[in-house]
């Protein structure tokens, strides 16, 4: 059996073959960041305040905020789509637009917004063009891209007639379509099927590399865990809290949090090993305030007195706590 | 996090790399034949439609039928083509506005715009592309595919009836479509409702051009601003005026023609400066 604080990078790194002064190297500099809006009325929108942020190459790094909290603002900014009010954005030392129209960037938006008459095989060729990969390998590298996304049957389709997986894999197809050192996926597996969302960690796993920056921004927590370096956490326009996943969000010890156990034989047994543990429905109890030693030392007098444990896992994951913490604090001072 | 920022060179000088180019020139082909699915084939329909409703009472009146155009005689020949020639000539007059008119609404209805309102501008300058380069490439490839439009119609013209293309007639017809297209486009860059913008910008100029356009007033200056729609007229006169067989012809109205021309270049020069400087996104 496992306690799993389901926080932790599942895949490593692959080893790096640059010395550690270039994966330290910046490449997304947000410095003194603002962006107003202002309404029809007038009324002043401050989407983001005084943001200063650094992303380095080599990492990949996750964006999470509630809603409203200038997670597309903040990617608006960096693809130069809008400008900030305050503060420069600044792509490998440059101006957004102008590092695009230079190196171009790998970009899945939230919105899959493609032509909807193009088909879907004629949609990454145009793209292929525009992002400039090489007229000898175009067609090949379309054809794998659709291979690899799983759009063979799709591939005579018109965009219209795709559906909302489909369509944001040929969205994810097209960010993919050069090798981008940098890539922004905005809410990635958005309307992926649980097979496509595990094969699409699988593609951000295998694209990490020691000279290329991914962010993505989701608000599926879990998946950022797993695939993130660094968890950005805004709210309200503010930088809340930068979460380290390797070490911040590791299940610490002496930290008291919640945990479900769920039971296969020996309910008996619980109430006196756990007097606070409660039946919350499907065979599974609450534990509310056990330490990772302490469900460790009882979960193990459980099982010799002959318990069977089907599951153990916290009810919050440490991302989802700091998550909640740093949110949490914000509510706080409204 | 850090709070002071200093800007690097690109990424780190061993994972620097060239500027890429993105293979547009190329673009140009997909442009093209959105051009013609998306615009230039209705152009074709309404043009041909319109066309005939126009036509065909002319020739009713005239008396001109294929009968005539094709009689053994040598007279009666000979008075039928000058009889088309007049047909023609009204044809022209009276069609060539509205034709240009549109097909320039066709061409340039949200070129820019429609990217923005639907979002299709993300994907699309994700890519090591330029906003102005794209849509700059765009507007000349739509006149070319409007002339080729324009070609098409002639030569069907010629082949039911008779001659009608001619070099002044291209000439005009392109630089008037030219001049509309281009405030259309400078319209689309920085507006959302860019069709409309355009039918009142063109109802707006011919109006106060006729109204003050004589007036020694200082503020009349003002009008200079103001595309010359109100002289179009003149150049399409001068068209359905001419020899149909000369490949050119004295009197030609070169000035007017180059107040399109100028007036039309700094509508474009101002869309791509829009381009250059306005973001994007739709807040």
């Amino acid at each position: 059996m496992i306690v799993s604080a389901g926080a932790g990078r599942t895949t490593p790194a692959p080893e790096s073959s640059l010395p550690l002064s270039s994966r330290a190297s910046s490449v997304i500099a947000f410095d003194r960041v603002g962006k107003r809006y202002r309404s029809l009325t007038g009324r002043e929108v401050r989407a983001l305040d005084e943001l200063t942020l650094e992303l380095r190459v080599g990492e990949v790094v996750g964006l999470a905020g509630p809603n409203g909290a200038g997670k597309s603002t903040l990617i608006a900014l960096l693809m130069g789509f809008l400008a900030p009010t305050e503060g420069t954005v600044r792509i490998g030392g440059l101006d957004p637009r102008r590092f695009i129209e230079r190196h171009g960037i790998g970009y899945l938006s939230e919105l899959v917004n493609i032509p909807p008459a193009w088909r879907v095989v004629e949609a990454l060729r145009r793209y292929a063009l525009l992002a400039g990969v090489p007229a000898a390998s175009r067609d090949a590298r379309v054809d794998e891209l659709i291979t690899q996304l799983g759009l063979e049957e799709h591939r005579g389709k018109r965009v219209r007639q795709l559906s909302k997986g489909n369509l944001q894999r040929l969205g994810l197809a097209q960010a993919l379509l050069h090798d981008e050192h940098v890539l922004v996926l905005d809410e990635p597996t958005h309307g992926l099927d649980p097979v496509w969302t595990q094969r699409f960690r699988d593609v951000v796993n295998a694209l990490r590399r020691d000279d290329r920056l991914i962010l993505i921004a989701s608000h599926n927590l879990d998946e950022l865990a797993r695939l993130a370096d660094r968890v950005v956490i805004l709210d309200r326009g503010r930088l809340q809290r930068i979460v380290d996943i390797r070490s911040d969000a590791a299940p610490r010890s002496g930290d008291a949090t919640p945990y479900r156990i769920a039971l296969a034989r020996g309910e008996e047994y619980l109430a006196s090993l756990f007097p606070t543990a409660h039946a919350v429905g499907h065979g599974e109890f609450q534990v509310d305030d056990a330490t990772l030693e302490s469900i460790n030392e009882r979960l193990a007098q459980l099982i010799a007195r002959g318990a069977l444990v089907s599951a153990v896992y916290p009810v919050h994951t440490a991302l989802e706590q700091q998550f909640r913490d740093a949110v949490g604090a914000t509510e706080d001072q409204r | 996090m850090s709070a002071a920022i200093e800007p690097r060179p690109i990424l780190d000088a061993r994972t620097a790399h060239a500027p890429r180019r993105s293979r547009i020139g190329t673009y140009a082909l997909w442009q093209l034949r959105d051009y013609f699915k998306d615009r230039g084939l209705p152009t074709v329909i309404i043009a041909v439609l319109f066309g005939y409703l126009s036509l065909m009472p002319l020739l009713a009146a005239s008396g001109v039928t294929h009968a005539k155009l094709n009689s053994a005689f040598e007279g009666d020949r000979a008075m039928a083509l000058t009889e088309l020639a007049q047909v023609t000539s009204a044809f022209i007059h009276g069609f060539l506005g509205t034709l240009v008119f549109l097909a320039a609404l066709f061409a340039m209805n949200g070129i820019v715009a429609n990217d923005r309102k639907l979002g299709f501008y993300r994907f699309l300058f994700a890519k090591p592309v330029s906003p102005m380069r794209y849509y700059g490439q765009a507007f000349f490839v739509h006149w070319a595919g409007f002339l080729g439009v324009i070609t098409l119609l002639g030569l069907l013209y010629q082949l039911t009836l008779g001659p009608v293309l001619t070099w002044p007639l291209l000439l005009v017809v392109s630089t008037t479509f030219f001049c509309y297209a281009a405030i259309a486009f400078l319209l689309s860059a920085a507006a959302r409702w860019d069709w409309l913008s355009l039918v009142a910008v063109s109802v707006a100029a011919t109006f106060l051009w006729g109204m003050y356009g004589r007036s020694t007033h200082p503020a009349a200056k003002l009008l200079y601003l103001l595309p010359p729609l109100h002289r179009t007229d003149e150049l399409y006169r001068y068209v359905a005026g001419v020899d149909l067989t000369a490949t050119s012809a004295p009197l030609f109205p070169s000035t007017l023609l180059l107040w399109f021309a100028g007036y039309g270049a700094a509508s474009f020069v101002l869309g791509l400066v829009v381009l250059r400087f306005r973001r994007l996104a739709i807040v």
